[in-house]
């Protein structure tokens, strides 16, 4: 029960060092602990194999697309906010109502119990409750429209990257207009010569 | 529809309306020919009623159970109907010589031919509703009619006032219908008459009271008199025709009719005898104090129409019937002879500008003066036989004050209307005209004038002498023979009454000898009328008031309540509230716009407050099933 | 060991959640916005997988891991989309992103 408390104490904290704080980076690094805690709490859930996937995919793959992106616009960092804050009035009354609704779902989960048993067995045999053999048998067999529409996601995201983020990629307008400026010239020079 | 039993009765009642649809239509075509064409239709109703004598139902529309509409010809309506188109033909006849040359004839016949139909409509329907289509009809027409020179200011307030006036009657009528058809649900005559003895007193008063004030509106009564004398804007014809024998008796035409109902209560009938009274009084009284001889003629109708609801009030349906019957002729006969008079002075109508016409116009002398001598009631004329029927009905009906009442008017009416003769016709021209080279006007003028002369004289005798056994009174027997058996011997006999009102006409006949037919009086006419006028209290000239209290009670705050709403309502309320309509959407438009700020932060916080929302409506609700 | 009551996983989560939110609406730069929608996965995926262990069923923890690839692949492009934006702009403040304002 002890871990459990750690472990909570520190998810809230980095959590609320992610939002909070002044650069960007920092956020990324409190995400990571984050991440890491999380990871470690799916093991106290006999999630192994989640677990690992977590550290792998998220802290591995995600956050250091986000490192990637904070140096590319490092240019135009800003910090908490510039600029007058315009949010409509009614952000306060509507935030406090959230809050509530949130709150009170904190309240009201806290109260129910969890059943302590776990089926005994070393980590990844088939049979044992969170082993990686079950959890392939599962993804191949019973869950595997999902897995193949994950598949269909990802290619989409790509196609998505590349569609929004591809026009980097091209030359910049101004050398084109430059470029056929200069042929025009060309052209007309020739013909000048060629009558001349 | 029912089918058409009475072929003749239904032409005769339609004609009319045809010929004013064919004038209307094509008015500027016809021009002059307007007159032969209605004179020659309403000729042809008169033939028709006359080859239709008898007693007939004709059925026309069954609208549902209790609406049944249709014809009825009765002695009642037999008898207005003859006096309708027949003194209504030698009107219209005589129309076309006065009218000649106006700019407008077609339409004057038009609306003429218009009334007729209205008229009929009103005397030989067999419903009360019928009657008020009539009813409403005929008022339209004497605001057409009236109204007819409507250029003239003068005469379109005239018309507006009377037919407001007419309104308030028909807003009676319209009452009394409603209180007749919640007891009997029908509103055929033969229905409500039939259970006249179940209304109840109280209802049958009311019933009768709402019925009288359509009459009096109608037939200028007081106090709802006052639009007869501003009638007289209207031309000559119009006011020979409508405000003398047809419309003007239209109210009479209804009490008459609704005998039944009157002979069952007797405070309505004193009611309507009462005010019979006081108007004959009244208008003979006022008659004393005008110089225009038109107006001097609206006066004597007046006060002639209160003996005959005196007549009808009391009981004597058929004295005041008979009244009617004279009274349309020789009435017809003073207005027609004074618009020979008007129309050989250009439009002349003040008598103090008359005088020594009997030299230059005898014909017209000699014509009014036969129908003065009828109104009088001087013996052997037709008024005096009708005349003496109501003030004889009265005190055998059990009214004293009324017979009193009765032949101080008498007496009245021989004064003024000898004075009117006197000042007119003897005497020197006090006029602007070439007195020797008048206009004097056509045949076609003339013929009626002279038509009339023998029913205005003779038509009394003819009919009316020889007391139950008279004709008139065998006419009437199927009607009002019941009225007549429950009659007790009156302390002063028949005979005496009318040695009575002979020794008042005489009376009245001296003293106007005396102030305006001797020789020293003639010089001084005008300013013996002008003493006499003066001499009139005030409360009577001004026809006690009554247009005073009706402009007071009615027309100002009408006015100001008016007012009120172009100023303040209409502005104010009811654009304001479409104003503010559209103000509010527009506020509702703007808060809702003030969302939409492009800030994503600002839709994330809307995203998640809904998402609390959802929280905490399942979280206490349930996801269900 | 010993696992806590499913409540206080319930709680976690929510708490975790709601930070994520907070981050969403509170700050203007919108790499630690998508950082904060990251958060929200978290959460999401905490639930899923304690209730994978409370009633014994792998669904959750499978959920859990397609959870996991898609916020991947929603993360890859909402940076393109990020970089798209504020590559011209001189701050990177999301409110200066309002063409969709009126």
């Amino acid at each position: 029960m002890i871990g459990f408390w750690v472990l909570a104490a520190i998810l809230v904290a980095s959590a609320v060092w992610t939002i909070s704080a002044s650069k960007p980076v920092y956020s990324v690094v409190a995400l990571l602990l984050n991440f890491a805690a999380l990871a470690v709490l799916y093991i106290t859930l006999s999630a192994e194999f989640l677990a690992v996937i977590q550290i792998i995919v998220y802290s591995g793959a995600i956050l250091v697309l986000f490192v990637f992106v904070i140096a590319l616009l490092s240019s135009g960092v800003s910090p908490f906010a510039m600029g007058p804050n315009r949010l409509p009035k009614i952000a306060l009354p509507a935030g406090i109502v959230a809050f509530a609704g949130f709150a009170f779902l904190v309240y009201a989960a806290s109260k129910a119990l969890m059943p302590p048993a776990r089926v005994g067995g070393p980590v990844g045999a088939p049979g044992v409750f969170g082993s990686v053999a079950d959890f392939g048998t599962a993804l191949f067999t019973v869950q595997l429209l999902p897995f193949e529409a994950t598949a269909l996601i990802l290619m989409v995201a790509v196609i998505g990257v590349i569609t929004v983020g591809g026009e980097q990629m091209r030359e910049p307008p101004d050398a084109r207009r430059l470029q056929a400026r200069t042929d025009r010239a060309m052209r007309e020079a020739i013909l000048r010569e060629g009558k001349g | 529809m029912a089918s058409v039993t009475h072929p003749l009765l239904v032409a005769l009642w339609l004609l009319p309306l045809a010929g004013a649809i064919v004038c209307w239509a094509f008015g500027p075509q016809l021009r002059s020919a307007a007159g032969w064409l209605v004179s020659a239709v309403v000729g042809a109703s008169f033939v028709l009623t006359v080859l239709s004598w008898g007693s007939a139902t004709q059925p026309l529309l069954s609208w549902m159970r209790g609406f049944e509409f249709g014809l009825l010809l009765d002695p009642l309506s037999l008898l207005w109907t003859l006096v309708i188109t027949g003194v209504g033909f030698l009107i219209v006849f005589y129309s076309i010589g006065y009218m000649e040359g106006d700019r407008a004839e077609a339409r004057f016949f038009a609306y003429m031919s218009f009334f007729v139909f209205a008229m009929l409509t009103l005397v030989l329907s067999d419903n009360f509703v019928g009657l008020l289509v009539g009813w409403g009809l005929v008022g339209l027409a004497s605001y057409f009619l009236i109204g007819f020179w409507f250029e003239r200011p003068t005469a379109v307030a005239a018309a507006r006032k009377a037919f407001v006036i007419n309104v308030v009657g028909d807003a009676g009528v319209t009452f009394a219908i409603f209180l007749i058809f919640a007891h009997v649900h029908a509103i055929g005559y033969a229905a409500t008459f039939g259970a006249a003895g179940t209304f109840g007193s109280g209802l049958l008063f009311a019933i009768c009271v709402a019925l009288f004030i359509g009459a009096a509106a109608k037939s200028a009564q007081v106090p709802l008199h006052t639009w007869l004398p501003d009638a007289m804007e209207g031309p000559t014809p119009v006011s020979a025709l409508i405000h003398a024998a047809t419309m003007v008796t239209a109210g009479v035409y209804l009490v008459a009719r609704c005998a039944p109902l009157w002979d069952h209560s007797a405070q309505a009938q004193m009611l309507v005898d009462t005010i019979g009274g006081i108007t004959a009084l009244a208008g003979a009284i006022l008659g004393t104090s005008q110089w225009d001889i038109k107006k001097i003629l609206a006066y004597s109708t007046m006060s002639q129409i209160g003996y005959m609801m005196m007549g009808v009030g009391v009981g004597a349906y058929e004295g005041g019937v008979a009244h009617f019957f004279t009274h349309a002729f020789f009435k017809a006969q003073l207005f027609l002879t004074a618009g020979l008079v008007i129309h050989a002075l250009a439009n002349e109508q003040d008598i103090r500008k008359m005088g020594g016409l009997w030299r230059r116009m005898p014909f017209a002398f000699w014509a009014m003066l036969t129908a003065v001598f009828s109104i009088c009631g001087v013996p052997l004329f037709s008024g005096f036989f009708s005349k003496d029927q109501v003030i004889y009905g009265a005190l055998a009906h059990g009214h004293p004050w009324l017979y009193a009442v009765g032949v101080v008017t008498a007496g009245i009416t021989a004064y003024y209307m000898f004075r009117l003769l006197f000042v007119a016709f003897l005497g020197e021209y006090r006029g602007d005209l070439d007195a020797d080279h008048l206009h004097k006007p056509g045949w076609i003028m003339n013929v009626p004038v002279a038509i009339l002369v023998l029913p205005s004289v003779a038509i009394g005798a003819a009919l009316m002498s020889g007391g139950e056994a008279s004709p008139w009174a065998r006419f009437f027997a199927p009607l009002f023979g019941e009225q007549n058996a429950a009659v007790a011997a009156p302390p002063i006999s028949e005979g005496a009454t009318s040695a009575i009102v002979f020794v008042v006409v005489l009376i009245g006949f001296a003293i106007a000898w005396r102030r305006y037919a001797t020789e020293p009086a003639r010089r001084d006419a005008p300013a013996r009328l002008e003493a006499e006028s003066r001499a009139m209290p005030a409360i009577l000239t001004n026809l006690f008031y009554a247009d005073a209290i009706v402009e007071a009670l009615f027309v100002r705050p009408a006015q100001r309540l008016g007012d009120l709403c172009g100023r303040v309502l209409d502005p104010q309320v009811i654009d304001g509230v479409v104003r503010d309509v559209a103000l509010w959407a527009r506020r509702l438009g703007e808060v809702v716009r003030s969302f939409q700020n492009g800030l994503v932060r600002a839709y994330a916080l809307l995203l998640a407050f809904g998402a609390a929302c959802f929280i905490i409506y399942y979280a206490f609700v349930g996801v269900g099933r | 060991m010993m696992a806590a009551p499913i409540g206080h996983y319930l709680a976690l989560a929510a708490v975790l959640f709601f930070i994520g939110v907070l981050g969403v609406i509170v700050r203007r730069n919108p790499l630690i916005m998508l950082m904060s929608i990251e958060l929200m996965f978290n959460a999401a995926n905490l639930l899923f997988i304690a209730f994978a262990r409370l009633w014994l069923h792998n669904a959750g923890q499978i959920f859990a891991f397609l959870v996991i690839t898609v916020a991947a692949a929603e993360a890859a492009i909402g940076l393109a989309i990020v970089v798209a934006t504020f590559r011209p702009e001189k701050y990177v403040d999301v409110d200066e992103v309002s063409a969709l304002h009126g």
